[in-house]
This record gives C-alpha cells, structure tokens and sequence, in this order.
C-alpha cells in the first residue's frame, strides 16, 4: 500500500522563496566579504557576491529536486534528503490537521507552506514548503474528505453547553493555599532587599567578619540575639506574605467546570485567565503534595495534555489546592482516573539505595578526601554523609509503583511528592534501561512515554527488580497494544 | 531476538575506522606540533589514540553490533541496543504516528536502511532500527503502515 510512487515535486518557485528569505541574513556576511576583498576591489566584491548566490541558489534548486511527495490512498508520503535519503509515510489516521501558512512573501508568488499535524510532539511532521495554494487547499480538502467518513465524536459532545461546578477555592483555602506555599526563596529575596536597604540598618549583614565572629564569642553590643531573632521572624513573615500575595494573584477565584467532555477553567486575580482541557485530550493525571500538606490532607492535581492547534500542550493545574474526595470526584470525571487502591503500591528494590549510594556517596567522598590534601578540616564533611544515604533511603520509601487494571500508578519524592496516573493506553512507548552497575545488582528502570510529557519530571520506575521489570513492562505493552481486555488482571 | 543485517556490521567497522582515523591523525598532529615543546616522549598522544582507534575497528563494532536486536509482534515492535547500558524499547504499533526510511551515503553503498517510528510521546518520540536490508526495511513499514489502529485520533 505504500508504493504509491512520490512523484510531485513543490513549486519551482520555491527555490527563489527561499533563496529570497535568507538573503538578508546573507547581507550580515558582507562585511567579511568586503574585508576580504578589500584589495581588490568592486570587481573583486562582486564575483564574491555571485559566487555566494550561485551556491546558494544551487544548494535549493538541489533540495528542491530532492524534495518529492505524493498524495496516496490513505497516506501522504515524503521523500527528501540531499545526501541522506529520507522516506516518510503518514497515515491519513494521524493526520489531526492540514495548516496552510502564507507568509507575505508566499503570497507574492502566490504559493502557501502546508503544515502536516499529527501530534508527534509538536515538530515539523511533514512540512510542505512551499506549494500553489490551490495544491494546499486540495490537499486539505483529501484529508478533511477523508476524516469525514469517519464518524466524528467530538460534535455530539459539544452540544452539552452548560457546565457544572467540580472544584471552586474560596477565599479561606487560597489564604491557607497560601500560607504553604512559603518558600525559603522568599527569604533570599527578603536578604536581596535588606541589601538594597543596606546603610539604612545598624548592623551590616554581609560582613563575613561579624557571622564569624559570631560563631565564636564575639558578640557586639547591637547585635544582640534578640535582634537575630526579629530578623529571622521578619524573614519568615514576609515569606508568609508573599505566599498568599503570589498564590492569590494567580489563584484567585479558580474555578473547575466540566461541559460537556470537557473541563473549563477559569483563575486569577488581576488577570482572568480561562482555559478549556478537553477530556480526550488528557494524557495523565498527577497528584502533587508535599509532607506537610499531606499530613494535613491537602494536595494538588493537574493534567497532562497534549494540545493541537492552538491549544496547550504541557501541564495544566485542575485544582491547585484540594482535599483527597475532591480530587477522587474530579478524577472520577475525567474518565479512567482513579486514586490507587487501598492496597499499598510496591516500593522499588531495596539495591535502589545501594546504587543511589554508589551513584552519590563515591563521588562527593573522592572530592572530599582529595580535597583534605591541601586542607585536612574538610575532612568533617565525612560525618555528613550518612545523612546523604538517610535521605536515599527516605527516598526510597516514597517511589512507589502499581499496575493496577489499566492504570499505572507511580509514586516518586520525599519532599515534593508527586504521583502520576498514566492510562496504560495513553502509553506511546515504554523502555526498560539498564546501566553497567544496574546490571551487576539485577535492577532495572522502566520509563513510559506519553503524549505532551516533560522531558524533566516525566513518570520513570527507578531500579526495579529486573523481573519485575519485565513482568510490569509486559503487562503494560499488552494493554497498551489492546491486547487485552479491561477488566482483566 | 532477530539480528540486524550482517552489513550492518561492516557499516559500524566502517564508522569505527572513520572515526579511528580523524583520532589518529589528530592525536599525531597535537603531538606534532606541542610535543616538541612540551618536552613529552613520543608517541605519548599517538599511543593511547592507535589502540582507541583498535578498539574502536576490532572490538567495538562487534559488541555494538550484538547489542542490537528486534522482534516484530503481532501488535508492537521491540528493539534491544545499547553495549554500557542496555535499552529495550516497546512501541505499540496503534501508537505509531508516521514512519520514516532513511538512507545515509555509507548506508546506501551497503544496501541498508533505518527505520525511523515516530510516536507523540516526548522521550522516544523516534524509535530508530538502523542496519536493515533496504527490502525489510520497506517490507516492515508497510506492515506497521497495516497496523496503525484506523479511526483512533
């Protein structure tokens, strides 16, 4: 089926297109050009200008001939490539849209760049540079023609206009949203500001001499501890008060409505800002805390979506601030979301701290013993670095991970905990990785890939058992190719 | 687990040689020209770069060319690479979102190509299965072009 022969080529006057548009960044090598041909010359400056042009020119005229395309059956296929020869095939089926573009340089020659959409993380899927418009319009028209047969679910949900209210924050819970959102940045910046403010205090605070002096006995008259003690209760209060007064600006009146299949969101203070998430657009879910918060019952949730068009692709909070049940009722909402099960989800293995460690400890203790050469008081550090293999066994209690039915459910941070709901369906690739030590201690990390993922904080298993590994990342790959069936455990 | 094709041996042995080279060449003109002042003992660059250069032709490409393996399924494709650190990537065929077959210069000269899967995700958003015959490489797009779940968006 995909030997449908690429045999159209784009507009011959492409080559001039694009030739036109990057001439004036050519114009920044003049310069260069006329140093060089200082000596001999206007003539000398011109061949230099020819040349580059015939070059240029060449170079395009070459990429245009390389550059073929068809329209087939039910797909769109693209040949390009100077040197490398690249084939690439499209299915009708991913196609989300057909974008024309005409740059006003495009419509002088009466051409249109044709954008490809299919969703694959944003990129240039199948970029069309440039065609006659009528070619762009009849390109678009075979893909909508072809799009249409199929039946459109989308238009039966959005004749269900009025909304209902899932989440809405009042003005006590911003305050309180507020008060945990304090951060020590606050502090730095209260720093930052007394600096500013600097001749205006009695003491200078960035003399290195006084903070030492403090740690031994030195102790001038004015810089008593109750004056450290009203500092510090500044600092924190103005932390405090910049916490509400960022979170209300922002948070203000955030309210989650659902329409239809989708959600409608709408916050802020000075600013209103309204977004729409539609449900099928949502790739997974995360539930954000921190352990306070959490001992308190409070967490975040937000999406993960993959836009199209106009829309954003990335996170989006859903409810910034909420209680357990109505994070369960928005989830519920969403379709296959639910909050894992009574069941504990499973810890990764316990050679997760012994890898973490080796991955940690061994480096900062060779730049701490070789660092004691020259002077041996760093050796002090050592004694700290039992708390480093503390925190990677806390750690290491809260990464968590279950497969449970269709969803997976992974569970990572101490400190700023977070868990993901990743649909196995919504899954785009899963890979099991494993390092030279990894090897050694029988572990390995499994990643899922979804649609709209950051590259950062995207859900990834860390140090599984190699078994567990592959029995979890079997269970998902069958689910996620539609092997089996829902229901099923 | 399927092998890739035995050319594409002879392409990472090529690459390797390549590569081999450019550090030879550079390792004896680094040394060319600071040796001398520096006082060092020749061959001090020029050594260590040949037997690099050795592994990077005898060794390497046989243990690069091991790592590699695929399977094809019924509903998704698995590729095994990776010598240091071994990586084995799942793609669920209905996730597919286009398909590419690309031909490098060295990789036309041997008959190979790569196919490249493209899905939405962001962190294999290309699967790549370099060293195939160029006929299984077009045999198996058009069979994953078969499978791509129809209708789904």
């Amino acid at each position: 089926m995909s030997a449908a022969i690429a045999d159209r080529r784009l507009h011959p006057g492409t080559i001039l297109l694009r030739f036109l548009k990057e001439a004036p960044g050519a114009v920044l090598a003049v310069p260069a050009g006329v140093a060089f041909a200082s000596r001999g010359g206007f003539t000398r400056i011109f061949a230099l200008v020819a040349v580059m042009t015939a070059v240029v020119v060449f170079s395009k005229w070459l990429a245009w001939r390389r550059f073929r395309y068809v329209v087939g059956a039910s797909e769109i296929v693209v040949e390009s490539g100077i040197f490398s020869r690249n084939r690439r095939t499209i299915p009708f089926d991913r196609v989300q849209d057909v974008d024309i573009e005409r740059t006003f340089l495009a419509r002088v020659f009466g051409l249109a760049r044709v954008r490809i959409e299919t969703g694959a993380g944003g990129r240039d899927e199948g970029l069309l540079d440039s065609v006659t418009l009528a070619e762009a319009q009849r390109l678009r028209e075979i893909v909508r023609a072809f799009h249409a047969v199929a039946p459109q679910a989308e238009a039966a949900v959005e004749t269900a206009p009025e909304g209902r209210l899932l989440y809405a924050m009042g003005v006590p819970r911003l305050l309180l949203f507020g008060l945990f959102s304090f951060s020590l940045m606050y502090i730095a910046g209260f720093f930052a500001l007394l600096q500013t403010f600097d001749g205006l205090l009695p003491f200078d605070i960035y003399d290195p001499a006084r903070w030492m002096g403090l740690i031994g006995d030195y102790l001038p008259e004015r810089f008593t501890a109750a004056a450290i003690a009203i500092v510090l209760f500044l600092a924190v209060l103005l932390g405090l008060i910049a916490g509400v007064v960022r979170t209300a600006a922002r948070d203000f009146g955030f309210r989650l409505v659902l329409e239809g299949g989708r959600f409608r969101r709408e916050h802020g203070l000075f600013t209103r800002r309204e977004a729409v998430i539609p449900r099928r657009r949502v790739q997974l879910a995360a539930v954000d805390t921190g352990p306070v918060r959490n001992a308190f019952g409070w967490s975040g949730l937000s999406f993960q979506t993959l836009g199209s068009g106009g829309e954003r692709s990335g996170r989006q909070a859903a409810a910034p601030f909420a209680e357990r049940d109505e994070v369960a009722a928005i989830l519920a909402e969403a379709g296959a979301y639910r909050l894992p099960p009574p069941p504990e989800l499973a810890t990764v293995s316990r050679r997760h701290i012994l890898r973490s460690l080796v991955g940690k400890l061994l480096p900062l203790a060779a730049l701490i013993l070789a660092g004691s050469l020259w002077r041996p008081q760093l050796l002090f550090l050592l004694l700290f670095l039992p708390l480093l293999a503390i925190g990677v066994a806390v750690e290491r209690r809260f990464h968590r991970y279950a497969l449970d039915g269709e969803l997976l459910f992974v569970a990572r941070g101490a400190w700023r905990q977070r868990l993901w709901l990743v649909p196995v369906a919504n899954v785009q690739a899963l890979s099991l990785s494993r390092g030279p030590l990894q090897r050694r201690l029988g572990l390995a990390t499994l990643s899922v890939d979804t649609a709209g993922a950051p590259v950062v904080r995207a859900p990834r298993i860390v140090d599984l058992r190699e078994a567990d590994a592959e029995a979890l990342a079997a269970r998902i790959s069958a689910y996620a190719s539609g092997r089996k069936s829902g229901t099923e455990r | 687990m399927t092998p890739l094709d035995p050319a594409f041996f002879r392409l990472l042995r090529l690459n390797g040689a390549i590569a081999g080279a450019i550090l030879i060449a550079a390792a004896f003109v680094v040394e060319a020209i600071l040796g001398g002042r520096l006082g060092l003992p020749r061959g001090t660059l020029a050594a260590p770069a040949v037997l690099a250069a050795l592994y990077l032709v005898v060794l390497s490409p046989a243990r690069r060319y091991r790592a590699w393996g695929y399977e094809m399924g019924v509903e998704e494709l698995h590729v095994r690479r990776g010598v240091w650190t071994r990586i084995y990537t799942i793609v669920p065929l209905g996730r597919v979102q286009h398909i590419d077959v690309s031909q490098g210069p060295l990789e036309r000269s041997l008959g190979l190509s790569r196919l490249v899967l493209h899905t939405a995700g962001t962190l294999h958003s290309q699967v790549v299965l370099p060293g195939l015959w160029r006929e299984t490489a077009e045999a198996m797009r058009d069979e994953i072009r078969g499978r791509i779940a129809p209708g789904e968006e």
